[in-house]
Order: structure tokens, then C-alpha cells, then sequence
């Protein structure tokens, strides 16, 4: 078997972003950037199941900038065997991502295709989902069990409320939840191995698909703030407020 | 060209945050409510009733059971064009859906809208809901999720709207059902719940989680917790409220012992109501709370629950 | 609990910018080491430290070490977090590749260890102590030996502990009494009681490879008679693998103001078995060489500490509200602006910054100088280098571990009273980085090494190897109007410098009890100094960047270098003011009247 896996370049989880002042949208510039937690999950399970005998091959795809080649090394240093990077200047929207991965999917035929359920940048959670849609493969969403069986994978999800398990004919497209596995710490060997290992780099628009962003940003803004409210005197008071003036009891 | 909701359901009734999502919907256009599933008159009828409903389609079949992404994004590839807007709720039902929908027909997917600036236009959360940004689409579709936290659920109507039948649309099974494990616990889940208590570092340990566990029971919510309790290994992972872990925006929120650090109060600020519990009196979840009580919160929770006998 | 996040621009900026890392690369083994290499592997280093040390700091520092019928148990959590510490390589970073090490150089081990040291001091002690007990058994013991202990202390499974003080003797370690027989096979049999062994007893790895100072029978008195035995608690079967149990016992372990998760233990050893490293009588040889690694090691916790304790204030005073600003610019949505606006906040995080950040680049400075020493063939540049790191090898251990106390000070003082109470993490801080000024030979006997021992080698000549590249620095940049405000007030304190050296000189010749007098404020001057001409060059860079990407960066770069100038470095006038004042007043004090008042 052989995985596909994708991850995306974001910023690091623990920096606390600002909004420009203009509205334009996030400031970026000189923060501490990182691989998307969640395809970092995605990562660990393509290494687990190459490890457990499961895949003969791993490949990661990430889409961006040359700096997503980090992320890919990153990848390469958890265990994957080789990486591909789309190159592009552009906004990439998931639709885009998707149709730029459904090409990669073209050449690399892989059986398995494993991402993160979304980015922790613009939580749009939908590349998958997408993908799945245009290769007319089965989808296992937020994934927090994934177990390959003869021709099929057997996916348990993480749906409000509780679990649910599917078997997806393979090919399929699984994304992963946090629960899925606890990602390993990267060796400081096998950074060093990382440097050897094959990293392919794509322009996108050698790809001949429509990646035209769909969506116009008009504006990014602060949420609104929320205002602190009173200190309540002891345990009565409280239950009293609750009760009368914010009716929630 | 009016409206499609997508209903969530579980056959015989309508997912809760369906009526919020139709409530987004009303602010488009007129509402169709799809109802789709197998052994599902019971959610159509319930749909048909809803104030702003004005048609509901019902694809009652085989096919459609179990709520599978494939077989309902082929049913939806078929009349979604007929549509100015396909809306579904921003939940786990939702977000499997949607994109798959949007991919077929070739247009972008809104994730999670909080807000309808007019028929092209919206805002939803980004970076964990440390920024807003507004989105404008270009394409004749729009195929969006709706966050239920940001819409007043719709209420019910004088009269029925009619409830048409639809034929669902065969696609090659790609997958198959297994089975479903709902979680047994009495407790809501966190993200759904109307009441969430979290517990932080504040509690000391793990079986100090009880006096948590008791007010939730009391109060029929959900336990969460700071992402430093999880750190601390007093409760699971799935426990963490925050950035990194479940968003959530309940009626009423309430903190225990939890400082209130940045990435907590992403996941938590929506609240409707929040009540912060808490020993130093300068900790920052004072600065959103709406009520907040410096206590010793070994004296304060265990009164809380109990006064409310 | 306490943030960190490893501040990985500033250590690539005194890497690469300020120092001369990517020519590290020409040097045998370190071809790989790219700037996205290095960057990778303190990224990965900073991950884990951030989430696997820093959580188990504070409450290691609640429990502390347990001490059990001989066994220390340490605190929850330091097991598994020292079994994927050692997982990862981090252990064996710089450790020699032919036993599995990974050969990296100093330089990039030592700004790893400042991202431990910040997030868990106590941790950091574990596999500091392996490092250094490996540099004395490198450079001295036999093949056989190393043969045998380094590959299990490589794979982190064995640790080492230095076994020096005993309850006796502590800085004169002329006055130990352990004894080591000759027992006929060519090992020895030791007995002696040793204190205050920092990993001497702990349950993170199966062995440890105990460094002990002993006497044999024959051996001259004193200092000259110490020799170096490897004594292992376990004994090793020969095959790598563990045999019986040697007669090492942890007699107790102190309940201690700080490093409360880091076993200081009571070692006996009762005829344990033994081998001689190196020569006889040669022992005090390779202690030094140890020694010298470990006193770089301990000025990088005071580093690492005064990081931590930067980052916590900046947040707290960014957070909090207290106050109005004395200038425009009042938040009018909230009931008070946050402590960053008043002035005196910001002279102490300025001054927190501008020291930190400071010594880190002269850490950078010296760790550089290691790995093209080590790493050198023409043998007159190698000597250069070695001289160099030898000079400044007292001043690192001792300014940055002061450095590091008054840093955690300052961030307690920040918090107010929530420094001084144990939620924030800040006095424990303080707790922690106290002991650096004091192990590894305290700060007085640092500056007596640099001012007895270092200041009048190879006639006084020694001092030329900092002040040189100095002088060239200035001369080159002599009526650059645009560096004048750096300039000058290094210049300045370089001339204070040698005017010092020269006095202490001097003036020993006849009063020997000069040097004593005058060390640490001469210690303290050369300190300052240091940090001024790495304040300079890094003022110099920030100038020449300009409006880039990274503007931000640089103009806080020359805005801190200002700051040290204008408001850090008048110290150094108050220490020249005290080593010129001489001894005499603090000599001619009567004995008779200490305690009587």
C-alpha cells in the first residue's frame, strides 16, 4: 500500500496572531511558523502504519511557498520516505488545494490519502472532503482510529456525541482528528536524514488546473471584545444572578 | 431560486442545530429544508413545521441511510444547482458534507458563518476565532456550514409546509457502514452542550475532577478543562477547551480554577454567559467573565451544587 | 505555569550574524550543518522542551527527590520525560559519533542546553553530568575503559557524577581524604564518604559511571596526590551489559533552597571497586578538563534561567493593567494600561534583555571558539582559541550565573506579589538559578581563577587574546560617527579594562592578597566589557539592515545595544573604581573585631 500524506505550513499554534490595522488581514511577518497540528497527526499515522508493515511507501505533499519545504523535512524527519512540494505564490484555496492534489494523485497513485481535518490558520476544514469528491473516492472524516484491511480501510470518526466506524473501499481519503495518535518527537538523527531524503518540487501551474481563488477576502477584524462583568460576593449572590438576571439557571 | 438547508437528523427528529441553521437560511431567501435519510417522515414532519420553512424535500431511502457523505453529496450535486444557497449546520454532519457538495459542483465552501452580510457576503471565524474575516464568493452557488451559535433556532410555525418526496441519486459505494458508538455518558458533549463547566489547573488533581463532575451532573452539562489540566493529566485530552481543542460557545460557561490564559479563552469566549471561579482575583478569565467569584474553589463549588437542590 | 518559547531568532542572529557559524561547516563533520538544518533541530529542541520539561519543572520543584532505603526516586514525570530526552539523541548531541554520539558541535549542544536549562534546571543536571564525566574519561582514560562506558552513557542508559566534595573540603580539595588500595588486578579498592553529588544516585538510567577523586597509599600529600578512579554503582559484566553490584551506597540526599527535582546526594563508598583514569597522581588534570566544560555548562543555566524569566515578565507586563501611563497614549477601553508603559517596568525588562540577550551572544562567542579549536589543524590558531576560551572560560561561569540570579530577580520583581508567591513560577526561579554562583567552584573562586591564575600566565599576555580582537574592532570603526554611541563607551571600558589587568598586576607582585581583593569587581568589569563589544558589533549589524522583513527585530537589536551602553554599562566605572581602590581597606580590618559589636 502506499499513502499520500498532506500538510500545510501554518502559523505556530502557540503564537498569538494580531489583526493589521488596515483590515487586510493577519500580520504574518517574522512569526514562528510550524506544521498544522492536525496533519501532523496525519504524518504520525502514515510513519505507524509504513512502520507496522501496512504501507511500503509513504509521500508528503504540501502546497505553498518554497518555505513549505520546512514542513516537508519536518515530515521527512518523522519518517516519511520522500516529499513533493506544489509550488505557488498564491492564495491557495482548498478548492484549488484539492484540484492541485487530485493532479499529484494522477502520478503517485496512491491507495491511501491521509491530511489533517483542517488547518488551524483558516479552519475551513474542507480539503479533504474535496479531494474525495473529485477522485470519486470514499471519505473518512475526523478520524481517530484508522485500520487497513484487504482492499478496504476501516475508519472510526470522531462525530458529535460519540464514534462511528465506516469501511472505505480503497482508494480512500481519511482526515485526521487529535485523537487519532500522539505525534512522535522528531530524532535528531533522522533530521540530519532528512536532508538525504528526496524532495520534489512542482509548480503548480504545471499542473494546468483552475486554482483562481473563489472567495474575495474583504476584511479581517478583531472579534469583538468581551467586556468583563461584576464580581459576585459568595455563592448565593451568584446563583441569584444567574437565575434572574441571566435567566441561564 | 431559493434556499436549501440540509437537516440533520436521526430520523425521527431534527438535530438541534438544524433549527438554527434555517434561522441563516430565512436571512437568504425562502427555505427548503432537505430531509434525507432513511425512516425519516418523522424529521420532515418536524422541518415542515418550523416558522420560515416553505417547502421541505424528503429523500427517504435505503440509500441515504446512516447519513453517509457520499451518497447525500451525490443526491445534492443533482438539485444543488436549482439553489442560490445550499446551508447546512457547522457540526460534525455538516462539515463532512459540504465540502464534498461544494467540490462537485465547483464552488468554494463557507466554513462555519456567523454572520449574513448579504446575499454574497459573510463573516466567519478564523484562527480559532481570533480573527473575523468577511468573505465575498464569486460563485452562483454558495455551499456554506453555519455555526448554530451565531443563529437563534427557528421556532415553530402556525401552519405545515408541504413535504415532497425526491429520488436519491445511486453512486458507487465507496463506503459502507459499520457501526456507531454514541458516548453513554449522561452528559451532553462538550461541543453541543448548553452548559459546560471546565476545570484547570486550579483542581489539583484528578479526583478533585469530582466536585467538577458533580455540578455538571447537577446542572445536565458537559465537563471540560484548561489545557494545563490536561497538561497536568487530570482528565482525558478530549476534556481540552481551547485553541487547540474543542471550540465551544454554550449558554453558560463556567470556569474553575483556570487562570484563563489566551489560548483557553479562544475556545470559550463566545459563551453566552460566562461565570469565572477562581482564587487570585487578578486572573485574566475575570477580564471576559460576566460573573465572576473569588473563592477557594474546594468551598465555593461544592456550595454552588449544592444550592442548586 | 510558566511560558517558553525558544527564542530561536536570537540564536540564529548570534549563530550566523553576529558569529561566524555557517564556516563551522569547514570543518570535519559539521559539512552537513546548513542554516535549515540547524534551524530544524532547535525547532525540534525547543518542542520538546516546552512540552516535556517545562511541565514537570514546577511540580518536580513541589515533591523533590525521595530518598528510599539507598534509592532516590526522582519526581513524577522524570523518567519518561529523560527516556524520550534520550530517545530523541538529545543526550548525545556533541558526543563522539564512534559511540554512538552525534557528533554535533558545541555550539549547537550548548544553545540546546539553554532552551533545557529554562524550562527545567533540575532535568538539565541528569545528562549534564553524563557530558561532563565523558570529557574527562575522553581526553584521559585508557581505550578499554571508554571502550566499555561510552557507549552505554552515548544511548543515555548509564549517567555519570563527578565525586570531588567531601564534607571536609570543598574548594581545597587538598585536604581529601578518600583512599583508593590497589587491590592486584589493576583496579583499586575505594573508601570515602562524598557530598553533595549532584545524579550520584537517581532512577532515571540502570548504572552510573562515578568520577572519584581519591589518595592512593604512596601518593604525595595534598593537591598533587589526587588521583582520578572510574567507579560504577553497577559493575559491568564486560559483555555491555551489567554484572553486580559495586559497594557504592546514597548515603541521604540535602533538602536544598532550589534544584529540588536534582538528587544531591551523600555517596559512600565502602572498598568499591575502581579504576585509575589516566595517570596516577594526575588526577586534579582531568578534573580540570571536566571542570572547564562544566563551568561553560553552569553559565549557560544562569543563560537559560534568565531567558525564562525575561519571557515571563515581558508576558505578565503586557498582560496586566495597573496604572496610568505618564504619557498620551492611555487605553481608554480598559480601567488601566498594562505595567509596559511605566518607565521603570521597562528599565527592568530592558535591562533583563539587554543582559540576556547579551550573554547569549557571548556564549555563542566562546562555544564557536571550542568547535574550531577542537576542530583546527593549524596548531598556533588552535592555541589562540584555547587561550581565548580559557580567559573567558571564568567569566561566563561566574557573570552569567550572576547575571542569571539578578535576571530571575528582576522577573519576580515584575510580578510584584505575584512573583514572591509560587503560582507564577518566579521565585522558583530565583530558588533555582542561586546555586550556579556557587557549584562548580563559587563566583569568588571563578574570578580568583581568572585574576590569579589566568591574568599572569604567559606574562600577563593572556588578557591580549580578548582585548586584541577588541582594539582591531575599534580601530577599524575609529571616526564612524553613525557607531560612535557604541563605540565609545566600549572603548571606553576596554581601556578600564587593561588599566585594571595592569593594576592587579602590579601591585600583586608586592601584596599578594591584591588579587584576592580586586577579582570578582575585576570579574564583573571584564564581564561587562564583553557583553559592551558583542553589544556593539550587534548595534552594528541592526544599523546595517534596515527596513527588511525583519525591521522590528533589528531596531530592537540597536535599541537594546543603546540601552546597555547608556544604562547597563556605567557599572563597569564602579567595578574599575573598586579593583583601583586596592585591598587595604578591607586587609586592615582586626581580626579581633568581626564578632565583636
Amino acid at each position: 500500500m502506499k499513502i499520500l500524506v498532506c500538510a500545510k505550513r501554518v502559523v505556530d499554534a502557540n503564537v498569538k496572531i494580531s489583526v493589521k490595522a488596515d483590515g487586510s488581514g493577519v500580520d504574518l511577518a517574522n512569526l514562528k511558523m510550524a506544521m498544522n497540528p492536525f496533519d501532523e497527526i496525519a504524518v504520525e499515522e502514515a510513519v505507524r502504519l509504513r512502520e507496522a508493515g501496512a504501507a511500503d511507501e509513504s509521500v508528503v505533499v504540501s502546497l505553498g511557498t518554497s518555505a513549505s519545504q520546512e514542513t516537508l523535512r519536518t515530515a521527512l524527519a518523522m519518517g516519511i520516505d520522500r516529499a513533493v512540494l506544489v509550488e505557488s505564490e498564491r492564495d491557495l484555496q482548498p478548492l484549488a488545494v484539492a484540484k492541485l492534489l487530485a493532479e499529484v494523485v494522477k502520478r503517485e497513485q496512491p491507495d491511501l490519502i491521509i491530511m489533517g481535518k483542517q488547518a488551524i490558520d483558516d479552519d475551513n476544514n474542507q480539503t479533504g472532503q474535496m479531494l474525495a469528491a473529485l477522485l470519486g473516492w470514499g471519505q473518512g472524516t475526523f478520524a481517530s482510529r484508522v485500520v487497513p484491511a484487504s482492499g478496504e480501510v476501516e475508519v472510526t470518526r470522531e462525530i458529535d456525541g460519540g464514534l462511528e466506524t465506516l469501511a472505505l473501499a480503497l482508494p480512500a481519503v481519511v482526515t485526521a482528528d487529535l485523537r487519532l495518535n500522539e505525534p512522535r518527537y522528531v530524532k535528531l538523527p533522522n533530521i540530519m536524514k532528512a536532508k538525504k531524503k528526496p524532495l520534489e518540487v512542482i509548480a503548480a501551474d504545471e499542473l494546468g488546473v483552475d486554482i483562481e481563488p473563489r472567495l474575495e477576502v474583504l476584511k479581517v477584524e478583531e472579534p469583538p471584545k468581551r467586556s468583563g462583568g461584576v464580581k459576585v460576593a459568595d455563592v448565593a449572590e451568584l446563583v441569584d444572578k444567574l437565575r434572574n438576571e441571566a435567566r441561564v439557571l | 431560486m431559493g434556499v436549501l438547508v440540509i437537516a440533520e437528523h436521526d430520523g425521527g427528529s431534527l438535530g438541534p442545530v438544524t433549527r438554527n441553521t434555517v434561522t441563516a437560511g430565512t436571512r437568504l431567501g425562502e427555505v427548503t429544508v432537505l430531509v434525507a435519510g432513511e425512516g425519516c417522515r418523522g424529521a420532515a414532519d418536524e422541518a415542515a413545521a418550523l416558522r420560515g420553512v416553505a417547502r421541505v424535500l424528503l429523500c427517504d431511502d435505503a440509500v441515504c441511510g446512516q447519513s453517509l457523505a457520499e451518497p447525500l453529496a451525490a443526491l445534492l450535486a443533482g438539485i444543488g444547482r436549482e439553489y442560490s444557497h445550499l446551508l447546512a449546520p457547522a457540526t460534525t454532519f455538516g462539515k463532512n458534507l459540504m465540502p464534498r457538495v461544494a467540490a462537485l459542483l465547483d464552488v468554494a465552501q463557507i466554513s462555519e458563518v456567523i454572520e449574513v452580510v448579504d446575499a454574497d457576503t459573510f463573516k466567519r471565524p478564523i484562527y480559532a476565532g481570533n480573527a473575523i474575516a468577511t468573505v465575498r464568493s464569486a460563485d452562483s452557488t454558495k455551499v456554506m456550514t453555519v455555526r448554530g451559535t451565531a443563529f437563534e433556532p427557528a421556532a415553530a410555525g402556525d401552519a405545515a409546509a408541504p413535504v415532497d418526496g425526491v429520488p436519491p441519486v445511486a453512486a458507487k459505494p465507496v463506503s459502507r457502514f459499520v457501526s456507531r458508538d454514541l458516548t453513554q455518558s449522561d452528559r451532553p458533549d462538550l461541543a453541543a452542550a448548553r452548559v459546560v463547566i471546565s476545570g484547570g489547573r486550579g483542581l489539583g488533581s484528578k479526583e478533585n475532577f469530582a466536585i467538577i463532575e458533580a455540578l455538571a451532573d447537577k446542572l445536565g452539562g458537559a465537563v471540560g478543562a484548561s489545557r494545563a489540566a490536561v497538561d497536568a493529566r487530570f482528565v482525558p485530552n478530549d476534556y481540552q477547551v481551547g485553541q487547540t481543542g474543542k471550540i465551544v460557545a454554550p449558554e453558560l460557561y463556567i470556569a474553575v480554577g483556570i487562570s484563563g490564559a489566551i489560548q483557553h479563552l479562544a475556545g470559550m469566549k463566545e459563551s453566552k454567559v460566562i461565570v469565572a471561579i477562581n482564587k487570585d482575583e487578578d486572573a485574566p478569565i475575570f477580564e471576559v467573565a460576566d460573573y465572576g467569584l473569588v473563592a477557594d474553589l474546594f468551598e465555593a463549588v461544592p456550595a454552588l451544587t449544592a444550592s442548586l437542590e | 505555569m510558566p511560558l517558553y518559547q525558544a527564542p530561536i531568532r536570537d540564536m540564529l542572529f548570534a549563530y550566523y550574524e553576529l558569529h561566524q557559524g555557517e564556516s563551522l561547516r569547514t570543518l570535519s563533520g559539521f559539512e552537513e550543518l546548513d542554516r535549515e538544518t540547524v534551524t530544524a533541530i532547535l525547532e525540534e529542541a525547543g518542542r520538546f522542551v516546552g512540552e516535556r520539561l517545562l511541565p514537570i519543572n514546577r511540580s518536580g520543584d513541589e515533591v523533590g527527590c525521595l530518598w528510599q532505603e539507598g534509592r532516590v526516586i526522582t519526581p513524577a514525570g522524570f523518567k519518561e520525560a529523560y527516556r524520550d530526552f534520550v530517545e530523541a539523541g538529545w543526550n548525545s548531541m556533541a558526543l563522539d559519533t564512534d559511540y554512538g554520539g552525534q557528533g554535533l558541535p558545541k555550539t549547537l549542544h550548548m544553545l540546546v542546553d539553554e532552551m533545557i536549562c529554562a524550562c527545567n534546571l533540575s532535568f538539565s543536571l541528569y545528562p549534564g553530568l553524563t557530558n561532563g564525566a565523558w570529557e574527562a574519561l575522553d581526553s584521559y582514560a585508557a581505550p578499554e575503559l571508554k571502550e566499555l562506558y561510552f557507549p552505554r552513557m552515548a544511548s543515555g542508559e548509564w549517567s555519570g557524577a563527578m565525586c570531588l566534595t567531601e564534607p571536609h573540603c570543598g574548594t581545597d580539595l587538598g585536604l581529601l581524604r578518600t583512599r583508593a588500595e590497589p587491590s592486584g588486578d589493576g583496579s583499586y579498592r575505594i573508601t570515602g564518604t562524598k557530598i553533595f553529588i549532584t545524579a550520584g544516585e537517581h532512577d532515571l538510567t540502570e548504572n552510573i559511571v562515578h568520577l572519584v577523586l581519591a589518595h592512593t597509599p604512596d601518593a604525595p600529600a595534598g593537591i598533587k596526590g589526587i588521583s582520578m578512579f572510574v567507579v560504577p554503582k553497577i559493575l559491568p559484566d564486560g559483555e555491555g551489559g551489567l554484572g553486580e553490584p559495586n559497594n557504592v551506597a546514597c548515603g541521604a540526599i540535602e533538602h536544598k533552597m532550589g534544584i529540588k527535582a536534582s538528587a544531591t546526594c551523600v555517596m559512600n563508598f565502602d572498598g568499591a571497586r575502581g579504576w585509575l583514569v589516566g595517570e596516577a597522581n594526575k588526577g586534579m588534570r582531568a578534573m580540570f578538563k571536566m571542570m572547564n566544560i562544566e563551568r561553560l555548562a553552569v553559565g549557560t543555566q544562569g543563560l537559560g534561567i534568565a531567558e525564562a524569566a525575561y519571557q515571563n515578565a515581558v508576558a505578565y507586563a503586557q498582560e496586566r493593567l495597573q496604572g496610568r501611563s505618564p504619557m498620551a497614549g492611555q487605553r481608554t477601553d480598559a480601567p488601566a494600561d498594562p505595567l509596559t508603559v511605566h518607565p521603570d517596568i521597562r528599565r527592568i525588562l530592558l535591562t533583563m534583555r539587554a543582559l540576556t540577550e547579551g550573554c547569549r551572544a557571548l556564549a555563542v562567542w566562546v562555544a564557536q571558539l571550542i568547535d574550531q579549536a577542537a576542530g583546527c589543524s593549524d596548531p598556533e590558531e588552535r592555541e589562540r582559541a584555547e587561550e581565548l576560551v580559557a580567559l573567558l572560560t571564568p567569566v561566563v561561569k561566574a557573570y552569567f550565573t550572576d547575571t542569571g540570579f539578578e535576571v530571575a530577580n528582576l522577573g519576580m520583581q515584575v510580578y510584584g506579589g505575584h512573583g514572591y508567591i509560587r503560582e507564577h513560577g518566579m521565585e522558583q526561579l530565583v530558588r533555582d538559578a542561586r546555586i550556579g554562583q556557587i557549584y562548580e567552584g563559587t563566583n569568588g573562586v571563578q574570578a580568583m581563577d581568572l585574576a590569579g591564575r589566568k591574568l599572569p600566565m604567559a606574562g600577563g599576555a593572556l588578557i591580549e587574546r580578548f582585548l586584541e580582537p577588541v582594539r582591531a574592532y575599534l580601530r577599524a570603526r575609529e571616526g564612524d560617527a553613525h557607531l560612535a554611541e557604541f563605540t565609545v563607551p566600549l572603548a571606553e571600558a576596554a581601556d578600564r579594562l587593561d588599566s585594571a589587568a595592569r593594576t592587579l598586576l602590579q601591585r600583586s607582585a608586592a601584596e599578594p592578597a591584591e588579587i584576592g581583593a580586586g577579582a570578582v569587581d575585576f570579574l564583573q568589569l571584564f564581564g561587562l566589557t564583553a557583553l559592551a563589544y558583542m553589544w556593539a558589533r550587534t548595534a552594528e549589524i541592526g544599523l546595517s539592515r534596515g527596513d527588511g522583513d525583519e525591521a522590528v527585530f533589528y531596531a530592537a537589536k540597536i535599541r537594546t545595544a543603546r540601552f546597555f551602553m547608556r544604562r547597563v554599562l556605567p557599572r563597569a566605572e564602579a567595578h574599575y573604581r573598586a579593583v583601583d581602590a586596592g585591598g587595604e581597606c578591607l586587609m586592615d580590618f582586626d581580626d579581633r573585631a568581626w564578632s565583636q559589636r
